[in-house]
This record gives structure tokens, C-alpha cells and sequence, in this order.
């Protein structure tokens, strides 16, 4: 059996991790290809049901990339996001998913190399810990 | 009705061909579902790309199109262009994905990429469907343009912002504009002068009408979107009015030194200062930071650091006038003060702290009291009355006095000065010292009437009958407090108050030869060392804690020890042992420490069994004083708490009778003079408001706090603190001074050692002297808000710190300078006044160099440090050889230590030939090393460059006099911040990042804001010219366009589902969400969101949602992406 690819969908920030990921590609930081980006305007604009939405889908992983504390292009979505992502992983843990396959990372838009890291980090992570239940089921 | 859907896919070139196989892609999408046309091409960002678009839309009854290309940051509203120009709605009909950046740029594997380029573009598919359309909004844009750093680069956008006709605000850190060019001394290759060229700029962005300048000042914070920014400017104190003409005088007279940044710390300014006799504005500017701790901690709140200051530079008399702007008594208080600024002086983290109270006293000691000029008081009709001519009294009748009112002293005693006089002995305080302070009062006006007690026969009533309109009380504690033991009242048990009372009254009060004072105060040691005087033979000290407890100042305690007075300590009496009516001893037990108490001395506990007998023919307790308030009894409506002190408000000091105020230890309680006058200052504001019928509160207290102070530099030579001469203790036999205080070459040398905590020091010799009245020290920073449409960013750059590279001696040398300080030193305005001088061991200029070394690339081109070249520091080197063969002649040796040569702009190559000809030594070779270790006499007193000549590949060792480091262009230091507040992403180099490398170079992430000279990168004046116009004409673009197109994409609420629960309010950051009362729903207010969707995310109905990035549209997209997995590879 061909090794575990785990899938990740990131919800990136259009102001600093979508511009970050951009930065990594005009840098040619290579990273894993095992993320794909659907990117909003705010990672406060993102709505648990959409975290929820991409586990139940088969999603292995997901990352919420937003500004870091202070810097919000919206005064203060990011810190909202913060405080969903840490009910959701309670959520997530009921349902038994580790809470681990859900990130919540900061990541400025010059930081191209701090995505590239992110991504190769979390594909490990995930590697570690599996398939989720779901793709389990998909794939059987 | 079914979708027909157009796939078009980009090669960029072999950007994502070479990565993705775009036709496999190409012919995967086609299957997919409601696609009829998927197409690629090499550039469809191209002309003949998106005509492939507009034109399959009318063929192909398109209805929705996705691009697969680059990142949608870059080129989304290009092909919005494209989709609007074939009949679509740009947003309904549209999405774009990015396969380079997100794909093909950053995939190591074909197949990968390939199959991620699918799932990317299918999820895009599976979206578009869901779009809505939508009409991007228009808004005016404001044409105003600010500009941040007027450095060359800021100025000449300034400058062309000014020129067409818009307003331009020009915000600068610095006291002044000018910026780095400024500091030069020429510019290559041309050779013309920095001042010449750029001084003219100054003062035209000075001059312009267009241009507002905002020196000295800071952008806070931004907010708003392009063309509608709001940005808010601190505008820090210069505590220099406009009015400064900008004469100096106030910089000659300052006291306080402090390194000239201008200079590159090679000189010094004053703490009052302009950075260069050009400056501008030419405001002078005044260096202030929180006042010092020394300054805090004076319970008087003297200028501990003015006086300081002026006693440094002689200013006896000016000190003394500023000591007694808060503090009425100098020499008195320079004598017997605690000095609790001594305690946290600063100076004392270096060596010891200042010798401050010594000071003060030198200030008082050196003027002519009798001929003290007096200010001109207004004179006032009221009459105050003040009971006692202690510290606190004396100190109220000093202050009302200046403010003109009519003030009269009622001492009970024969002489004046309350405790000071008659509870201080003579050998610490002579009564000459207190009787030309309180006679300086008298000149004043203040009357004192001695002999005078108020009490029964004269009550605080009659006073008022007497026609004063206020009292201040301040009769002191003058009761000694009871030892509470047997045998108390035999006779020969004297209290100390009034032992010490007949010592300076003058009668000489009968002791036995054995004399015990019981005690461990400053009382005890005053009467221990008053006993010995008057002749004892033995004098002991009975303390009941050890000799970390006591009270008394510790050099008191060693002058006791001195003179021959012994310490006996965990000693407590317990009975007074008399025989024939007269003291014989005392019995004691001896103590030890238990646990700690409410004033945080460890207790003293009897050890059981432990008595003992000490002989003694007088006993002198002091044991502590209490307040005598007798002489308030049956005066109606005075509070007395308790303890037997008056009771008073603790801001106003107020009592509970009207007109009637207190203060000093009757107050408080036995506490020290200094508090006693800090107490008598507040209590002469008080009734100075009272008798006005102003607010008694407004404003205080007052206190200055706050940490912000000076640096203490560690280079700071050490230097022990100055010592008073004393009178050796075989010569204290009679009363007179034992202190003898500074010696006149100490005192200023004392003054200097003063690290400048506040650096300014508020002695207000500048006032004095400014004839303009440009002066407010009490200026406060100002915030002001802009409104501006574009925003320039021209921050500059740092030099490297080339203190690191030990291996080149930077800082260790005195001849290692950097670049920019070598122009300081050709500077007609800088250290030496343009002369290339070197410098000895402690930083003075001394002689010429005759052979210099130029080292290029220092901490550019190194991978240690900074792997970029710096562009700029090749020619300046040669510059440099040329100013250096100019000025100080053909036979001084210029070397040259060079990687490579880049002499790439207009004129450089020949500016290179130039130098070459006159002489300058080229090595190519960087510098390894530079060393002071001779190997032979040639070598002797030379700095030594080490280095190998790559082109003979030999080693050299080459002994010269001076060396410049080529130090490295390096990013701001807070270069991070300012990216933050203006939106502007930081490339790896640590400068800020252009929007494109070759087609946007001065546009960043965030749109309208743009950015121009070395903040981007290291670059030239020409090339820094060059960009800052091309800002300027961007931001004009802007401004004479006067409209810019704003996203749709903001939040709506649905009425028909929203049930008014209005948790979106709370949530919104911008206040855009309002409630409609009649229908119970919440609204979004549309010229007021941004579209961040933190409504949307939270909405718990679901109503609120952001416009293209609904829960369907988001839904689509995450199936879309994840199909694969469902479905399997086919899918």
C-alpha cells in the first residue's frame, strides 16, 4: 500500500497567510503538495460549520492561517478565530477527531518561509497521527 | 437552466508548464461537469489571452469563467476586466485559482503538482456556479498625500506631491528634515556637496505652502483604505516654541552634555540642542525623559538634578535659587536631611551614588546670605498666622510670603527653628547656618514673634479675633515619649527632648561621669555625643534591636562610635535602680529578634533569666517624641486622633476647623525635617487657594513618576564618590561643627558625576536666557489625526553596528570609524569642523592621519551578516580616498581593501579611473583583520590591516593610522513596527517589500500605500530620488484621478431570517451593524463594513453573510477540493 498522503484544507487569510503562501511560491520555498488553499478575507470570517464541513469530507487536516494578534487587517477577526478554534477543537475531541488535525496558525504576509515551514510541519503531524475517521471510512 | 462553463488555464510561460502537464489538466477539466470550453494558453494574462476569453463567451453562451494562473493577488482584476468585457458579470461569472505560487512554483514532483493543479481548478468549478453578481463601489478618494520620513527620498515626494497642486504632510522622527544625505559631506561622483544640494530641498519643503512638516513626530496608527486613509500622528514634545529664532544662547548655558546623534555620538550636544546649525525647522529642541528618581524620591520635590547640574558648572548661587524654589532652608537641610535621593541615585548602579545632600549644602555654604537678592513679591492685604518656627512652619511662612501675605510666627521658645534649633545639636546644625536661613526669611517679611505660645492665655480663636484670616499649626513633637518602667521619675532620668533642649539653649545640664542613653534614633546619638561633650566620661547606648535596626543615619552612628561612645545592643531596660533619691543603675534584659513586626524590624523578645545590671549616674531615654497638643484644649470643632496629633486631610492639610491648617510632626507624628517642609509648602498652596476661594484639590497631589530615563553607560569612567572633611575626633570637645562639608575642588567634580537621569534637568537656565520666551517646559505631546488618500513610506535605513566584528576593532580603536562617522568627520558642521583628525585614547581630536585604510563590504556580501551587496559603499570608498588625498595631500596613503569594484551608475566608472590616477592604493582582498600588535618598529603605534591580496595571493599586513569601515545599509531597527502599522510585508533582507520586483516597485501589499529609497533596499541618492518620484507620481495618480474601486465583497444580513438576537453588533469592529427597531433585525450599514465576516462566521440564524464568500459558496469549493476522496482518482 502506497504511503498516507494525508489532504489538508488551509483557510487562509487574504491580507497575511494567502500573501505569505504567495511569497512562498515567489521565494520557491518547496513544500509538500498535500494543502490546498481556499482563501477569505479574514480568518474570522471563518464559520466552524466550514471546519467541520471539510472533516466530514475527508479532510485529514485543516489549518486556519490568520495575522498575528495586533495586526488584523479587520482591528480584531483573528482574535475571534482564536477563540472558535478553541471550542471547536473541544467539538472535535467529542467526535473523535484528535484535536491536533485542526491548527490555528499566525502567519504575516512577509513570512513565506513560516508557511513553507508550517505546511511541511503539519503534513509530518498529520502523517503521525493518520488517516481521520472519516477518510477511513471513504477509503474502505 | 444549465451552467455552460469556460475553463481557461495558464502556462505562464514554463512557470506552471514546466511543473504541471497542463494539457492533462486541460482534458481532466473538460469532463468535469457543466464545462463546455477548457482551454491553455502560454500567457493568458496576455493581450491574445484574454481575447481567447471574451471571445468564447459570446460563442460558447458562456456563463461562468475560471482562470487557472497565478496567484489572484496579481492578476484576478485583469481577467475580471476580461470576463466584463465579454458581456459577464466580473463577480458572478468569475474565479480564478493559482496554480503557480500555491502549485507549480512550490512542487517538487510532476504528478503532484499535476494533481493538485486539478483539484484546485475542479474545487473553482464547483464555486463558480454558486457566485452572485455583484458591482464593485466607487468611492472619492482624498487627495492629500502623507509622507512618512524626510530623509531625501521623503522631501523630494514632498516636494513633487506640493508641485501639482495637492497638500502634503511630511511626518519626520527627527528634531529635523534632512535625513542621512544631510550628515554627508559630498556625494559621488559629481563631488558635490551633501549641504549645497540638499539644504535647498530642506527649505523648500519648508517654505512650500502645500507641504505641512511635522518634525519630531511619529505615526501612531493608520486606518481607513486607499484613497480614505486616517492616520494618527504623536507630535512629540519639543518643549520649544515655533517663536525659537534659533539663536543658541540657550544651548550655551544648558549644563547638561549628552552625545550628538547628528555626529554619530563623535561629539557632544547639550540636552537643549538642534541637530545641525541648518536644521529645520530651526527650532531648537528640548532632550526630556521622566524626571529622576532622585527628583521622585524628595519628599519636597526639590530639582535634585538641576541643582546638581549647576553646582557642576559653578552656578552656586543659580542652584541655590532652584533648591529654594521648593526648599526653604538649604544649609540646614543640606546638613541633617536623610538624603533619601541618595538612596536610589543611579549613579550608584555604576560606582556610588552622588554625594547629593553635600551638595546642596556647598550651594548654600558658598553664597552671601545678607546680600541674597530677594524676588519682587506682590504684596497682599491677608494675614496668616503660623504657630511654630519649626521646619514645617518656617517652610509655610517662606512660601506664603513669596505669594505676598502678611505672615507672623508665634514661637513659644526664646529662638526660632523648632527642633531644628533646640533638638539638633550645635556640633551637626550651627544656629548661624538655621539663623541666616530663617533671617532670609525675615527679609522676606515673615515676623517672628519668640517668646510667644499660644495656648491658654492666647488661643487660636483670639488669633482670628486678631484679624489673620488662616492658621497653619505646626508645633512639632516635642514630648519625650515615657520608658514605661519602674523607678521612671528618680531624678537624674532626663528625656532626651529635653537634655538636648539645655544643650542648645546654651546652660551646660548637670550628668553624672556614666552616663546611658537608652534609644537607637538620631536623638540617641545626638544626646550620646552631647553627653560626652559635656564631659562624660563613659557614654553608652542601650538599643534593643542590633545595629541593622537602628534608625539613626549610619554615619552618625560611626561619628558616636568615633568619639568614644559604646553601642550595647539586644539590651532592654527593665527598672530604673535609685539610691538616695538618685539614679544608680539600671537593671536590663537582654533581647533577641522573633518574628517581624508591622514596620517590618524583626520584634525584640526578652530572653527569660537573662537580667543584668549596667551602672549609671544619668539616664537620657530616647525613646521616640510625641506631639503636645495641650495648647489646642477647649478649642472648638479641631479634631485630635488618638495618637495626640491633629487630624488634617492628607492632600489639603486641612483640619476639621475652618481657616485652621496643620502640619509637620505635630501631624504626623516624629518624622524628618524634610517632610516637615515638603508638608509647610503644601499647606502655604492650601491656604494661598483658601484665601483666593479656589479649589484646594485641583491637581494634586502632584508627584512626577515614570522609569524612563537616560541610559547609564557602562563607558562611564568609575569615580569614587567626593568626601566631606571632617574634624578629627580628638578635636571634638566642644559644640562646634564636626562636618566641615566639600572642599571647593570636590564639589564640582561631585556635581559631574551625576549620570543626567531626566538628561534635561529643568534648572531653567535656558528660560533665563531665551529672549524669545520660546521655552515651555511644561509642553505636552500632541496628537493629531490626518486625512489623507495615499500614503508614501520613506523610513531609510540603518547603519550596521560593526561593534560585533571584534575581529575589525570597532570600538576598541579609537581610529576604527564606520562610513558614516568618517563623513562627521569631513563635515564642516560635524566634530572637528570638517578637519580629518585622529583621535586619542579618550576620544579628543589630535593630529592628521598619514595613512588611511578603506575597508569595503563590513557585514554586506557576508553570509554572517548580510548576503546582499550594499550598493553604495564602493563609491563612497573611493569618495572617501579622494577627500582624503585632497585635504591632507598627495603623500597620506589611501588603501583601498576591495571584493570587487561596483562602479556600475552614471559616471562611476570614471570617478573610479579618477581616484585610481591620483594615486589610491587598490587591494583586491577583503580585510581579515585589525590589530595594534606590532611584529616590528614599522608596525609601532599603528593599526595594522591584515589581509590577503587575492591578486598576488600574498598575505599583507599594512600599518596605517585611521581605519573606515564600509559598514553595511541594514533595515531599521524598528523597521518590523513600521511594516505593521502601514501594511507592508518585509522581504528576507529585512527591507520592505515592492509589490513586484521589476513592474510595481514602489507598491506594497496594501494598495495606496507606497514606498521610495533605502527602506526598499540599499540604493544611491540618484536611484533614492528616482523612486521617490516615481512614489509621488503614483500616489498623484490617485489624487488626480480622485476615484478608486472598492471590493463588494461586505456582509448582509437577511432580514427574512435574522430573529434580531444582535450578537453581531457586539462582534462588528466597525460599528457597521445597526438595528432596525420596527422590524426587529439587525442591518448592515454598507458604506461603513469592511467584509471582514466576523458576523457571518458567528450569525447563529444564519442571516449574516459576507457577498462571494457565502456557506454555499464556501461549501462548493471544500466538496470540490475534497471530491477526489469520495469519488476516488477518477472522479
Amino acid at each position: 500500500m502506497a504511503e498516507f498522503e494525508p489532504v489538508i484544507v488551509a483557510f487562509v487569510c487574504n491580507w497575511c497567510t494567502f500573501t505569505a503562501a504567495d511569497l512562498a511560491g515567489t521565494s520557491r520555498l518547496l513544500h509538500p503538495p498535500n494543502v490546498r488553499l481556499i482563501r477569505v478575507m479574514c480568518s474570522g470570517m471563518v464559520d466552524p460549520k466550514y471546519v467541520l464541513k471539510a472533516f466530514l469530507e475527508g479532510a485529514d487536516g485543516v489549518l486556519i492561517g490568520g495575522c498575528w494578534p495586533g495586526d488584523c487587517h479587520y482591528i480584531n477577526g483573528n482574535l475571534k478565530a482564536r477563540r472558535r478554534v478553541a471550542l471547536l477543537k473541544e467539538i472535535l475531541r467529542r467526535f473523535g477527531f484528535e484535536e491536533d488535525r485542526l491548527w490555528l496558525r499566525w502567519i504575516a504576509a512577509s513570512e513565506g518561509n513560516v508557511f513553507a515551514e508550517t505546511i511541511k510541519e503539519m503534513v509530518e503531524k498529520i502523517k503521525a497521527l493518520g488517516p481521520s475517521q472519516v477518510r477511513q471510512k471513504l477509503v474502505a | 437552466m444549465g451552467e455552460r462553463i469556460g475553463v481557461y488555464i495558464c502556462h505562464c510561460g514554463t512557470n506552471i508548464a514546466g511543473k504541471v502537464r497542463v494539457s492533462e489538466v486541460r482534458d481532466y477539466v473538460a469532463t468535469l461537469k457543466d464545462v463546455v470550453v477548457a482551454r491553455d494558453y502560454l500567457f493568458m494574462c496576455s493581450d491574445p489571452g484574454q481575447e481567447l476569453i471574451e471571445k468564447d463567451i459570446p460563442e460558447h453562451r458562456l456563463t461562468r469563467v475560471v482562470v487557472a494562473s497565478c496567484s489572484p493577488r496579481m492578476h484576478e482584476i485583469t481577467f475580471r476586466g476580461a470576463v466584463k468585457r465579454g458581456g459577464l458579470n466580473p463577480f458572478r461569472s468569475f474565479h480564478m485559482v493559482c496554480i503557480r505560487e500555491h502549485c507549480s512554483w512550490v512542487t517538487q514532483d510532476e504528478d503532484e503538482a499535476t494533481a493538485k493543479a486539478k483539484d484546485l481548478i475542479r474545487a473553482a468549478v464547483n464555486r463558480v456556479r454558486f457566485h452572485k453578481p455583484l458591482e464593485t463601489v466607487e468611492y472619492p478618494v482624498n487627495p492629500n498625500v502623507l509622507i512618512v520620513g524626510g530623509g531625501i527620498a521623503g522631501m523630494q515626494a514632498a516636494l513633487d506631491v506640493a508641485k501639482a497642486g495637492y497638500k502634503a504632510y511630511l511626518v519626520e522622527r527627527q528634531p529635523t528634515i534632512g535625513g542621512h544625505m544631510l550628515q554627508f559631506d559630498k556625494t559621488f561622483p559629481t563631488l558635490d556637496c551633501a549641504s549645497c544640494i540638499g539644504t535647498p530641498k530642506m527649505v523648500s519643503v519648508a517654505q512650500s505652502p502645500n507641504i505641512e512638516l511635522l518634525t519630531y513626530s511619529e505615526v501612531e496608527e493608520v486606518s481607513g483604505f486607499i484613497g480614505n486613509y486616517r492616520v494618527r500622528v504623536r507630535k512629540k514634545a519639543r518643549y520649544v516654541k515655533p517663536e525659537c529664532t534659533g539663536c543658541g544662547e540657550c544651548s550655551n548655558v544648558c549644563p547638561i552634555a549628552r552625545p550628538n546623534e547628528w555626529d554619530e555620538r563623535l561629539g557632544q550636544r547639550k540636552a537643549i540642542y538642534r541637530s545641525f546649525p541648518q536644521a529645520v525647522p530651526v527650532t531648537f529642541v528640548i532632550e526630556k525623559k521622566d524626571r529622576g528618581p532622585c527628583v521622585q524620591a524628595c519628599p519636597a520635590g526639590t530639582n535634585v538634578q538641576g541643582y546638581v547640574a549647576l553646582i557642576g558648572q559653578g552656578k552656586n548661587q543659580e542652584a541655590l535659587r532652584l533648591i529654594m524654589e521648593k526648599l526653604p532652608l538649604p544649609g540646614t537641610l543640606g546638613r541633617i536631611c536623610p538624603a533619601p535621593c541618595e538612596k536610589v541615585c543611579r549613579r550608584g548602579d555604576l560606582d556610588e551614588p552622588l554625594a547629593i545632600r553635600e551638595l546642596k549644602r556647598y550651594a548654600a555654604d558658598q553664597v552671601d546670605w545678607e546680600n541674597l537678592p530677594v524676588p519682587a513679591i506682590e504684596p497682599k492685604k491677608q494675614r496668616v498666622a503660623i504657630v511654630g518656627s519649626g521646619p514645617a512652619g518656617l517652610s509655610a511662612a517662606y512660601f506664603l510670603a513669596l505669594e505676598g501675605y502678611r505672615v507672623t510666627i508665634f514661637e513659644a521658645l526664646p529662638v526660632a527653628g523648632g527642633m531644628l534649633r533646640v533638638g539638633i545639636p550645635d556640633y551637626r546644625l550651627p544656629p548661624e547656618v538655621l539663623e541666616r536661613e530663617i533671617g532670609y526669611l525675615r527679609r522676606l517679611g515673615v515676623e517672628i514673634k519668640l517668646d510667644s505660645p499660644i495656648g491658654a492665655g492666647h488661643t487660636l480663636d483670639d488669633l482670628f479675633e486678631e484679624g489673620y484670616q488662616a492658621v497653619y499649626l505646626a508645633t512639632g513633637a516635642h514630648r519625650s515619649a515615657k520608658l514605661g518602667i519602674p523607678g521612671e521619675e528618680t531624678t537624674g532620668v532626663i528625656p532626651a527632648t529635653s537634655f538636648l533642649k539645655e544643650v542648645n539653649l546654651g546652660s551646660r545640664p548637670q550628668i553624672g561621669p556614666e552616663v546611658v542613653v537608652i534609644g537607637g534614633g538620631n536623638v540617641a546619638v545626638d544626646a550620646a555625643r552631647s553627653a560626652m561633650r559635656l564631659g562624660a566620661s563613659s557614654v553608652s547606648i542601650l538599643y534593643r534591636r542590633t545595629r541593622a535596626e537602628m534608625p539613626a543615619y549610619p554615619e552618625e552612628i560611626e561619628a558616636a562610635i568615633e568619639e568614644g561612645v559604646r553601642l550595647e545592643f539586644l539590651v532592654a531596660p527593665v527598672e530604673v535602680i535609685a539610691q538616695d533619691g538618685k539614679v544608680k543603675g539600671l537593671r536590663c534584659v537582654r533581647m533577641e529578634l522573633g518574628e517581624p513586626d508591622a514596620t517590618g524590624r524583626r520584634r525584640p523578645v526578652p530572653i527569660p533569666g537573662s537580667e543584668f545590671q549596667v551602672k549609671a549616674d544619668t539616664v537620657i531615654s530616647a525613646i521616640g517624641q510625641v506631639p503636645d497638643t495641650r495648647f489646642l484644649e477647649g478649642i472648638k470643632g479641631l479634631q485630635v486622633s488618638g495618637r495626640g496629633t491633629v487630624v488634617v486631610d492628607p492632600v489639603t492639610y486641612e483640619t476639621t476647623k475652618k481657616g485652621v491648617f496643620a502640619g509637620g510632626d505635630l501631624v504626623t507624628g516624629p518624622a524628618t525635617a524634610v517632610e516637615a517642609v515638603a508638608a509647610g509648602r503644601e499647606a502655604a498652596i492650601s491656604i494661598h487657594r483658601y484665601l483666593r476661594g479656589l479649589d484646594l484639590r485641583e491637581g494634586r497631589p502632584s508627584k512626577p513618576s515614570g522609569q524612563n530615563w537616560s541610559e547609564v553607560s557602562p563607558e562611564i569612567p568609575r569615580r569614587p564618590r567626593a568626601k566631606a572633611i571632617t574634624l578629627p575626633p580628638d578635636k571634638r570637645k566642644d559644640f562646634s561643627e564636626v562636618n566641615l562639608g566639600l572642599p571647593r575642588e570636590d564639589a564640582s567634580a561631585e556635581a559631574q558625576r551625576c549620570v543626567s537621569c531626566g538628561v534635561c534637568s529643568e534648572c531653567m537656565e535656558c528660560v533665563s536666557v531665551c529672549k524669545a520666551k520660546a521655552i515651555d517646559h511644561k509642553m505636552e505631546d500632541e496628537v493629531v489625526e490626518l486625512e489623507v488618500g495615499s500614503i508614501i513610506v520613506a523610513t531609510g535605513y540603518d547603519l550596521m553596528d560593526p561593534t560585533p566584528m571584534t575581529q575589525f576593532g570597532y570600538g576598541k580603536y579609537p581610529n576604527v570609524f564606520t562610513s558614516l562617522e568618517f563623513e562627521r568627520l569631513n563635515n564642516a558642521t560635524g566634530p572637528t569642523g570638517g578637519k580629518i583628525l585622529m583621535r586619542d585614547q579618550n576620544g579628543a581630536f589630535t593630529r592628521p592621519p598619514e595613512s588611511v585604510a578603506i575597508l569595503h563590504c563590513i557585514g554586506s556580501r557576508d553570509v554572517n551578516y548580510h548576503e546582499y551587496c550594499s550598493r553604495v559603499c564602493c563609491m563612497y570608498a573611493l569618495k572617501f580616498a579622494h577627500l582624503i588625498k585632497d585635504k591632507l595631500g598627495h603623500e597620506t596613503q589611501v588603501y583601498n581593501f576591495y571584493i570587487d569594484l561596483r562602479c556600475f551608475g552614471k559616471g562611476y566608472e570614471e570617478f573610479l579611473k579618477r581616484v585610481q590616477d591620483e594615486g589610491v592604493m587598490m587591494i583586491r582582498g577583503k580585510a581579515a583583520r585589525v590589530t595594534d600588535e606590532a611584529l616590528d618598529d614599522s608596525e609601532k603605534g599603528k593599526l595594522i590591516v591584515v589581509a590577503e591580496d587575492t591578486l598576488l595571493g600574498k598575505l599583507l599586513r599594512v600599518p596605517v593610522d585611521m581605519v573606515i569601515l564600509c559598514a553595511a545599509m541594514e533595515k531599521r531597527k524598528d523597521a518590523e513596527q513600521v511594516a505593521r502599522t502601514f501594511g507592508i510585508s518585509i522581504g528576507r533582507d529585512g527591507f520592505f517589500l515592492e509589490e513586484h520586483p521589476k513592474l510595481e516597485p514602489v507598491s506594497t501589499a496594501t494598495s495606496g500605500v507606497f514606498i521610495a529609497g533605502a527602506c526598499q533596499g540599499p540604493k544611491d541618492i540618484p536611484d533614492t530620488v528616482a523612486q521617490a518620484k516615481a512614489a509621488a507620481s503614483e500616489a498623484l495618480a490617485l489624487s488626480s484621478y480622485g476615484r478608486v474601486s472598492v471590493s463588494p465583497t461586505i456582509a448582509e444580513i437577511d432580514p427574512y431570517i435574522c430573529v434580531g438576537c444582535q450578537v453581531c453588533r457586539g462582534l462588528c469592529a466597525y460599528s457597521a451593524i445597526e438595528f432596525d427597531e420596527t422590524r426587529n433585525v439587525s442591518v448592515v450599514n454598507e458604506a461603513v463594513c469592511k467584509g471582514c465576516g466576523s458576523c457571518a462566521a458567528h450569525c447563529p440564524s444564519g442571516a449574516a453573510k459576507v457577498k462571494h464568500f457565502t456557506d454555499k459558496q464556501l461549501f462548493a469549493e471544500i466538496d470540490g477540493l475534497l471530491e477526489r476522496l469520495r469519488f476516488g482518482e477518477a472522479a
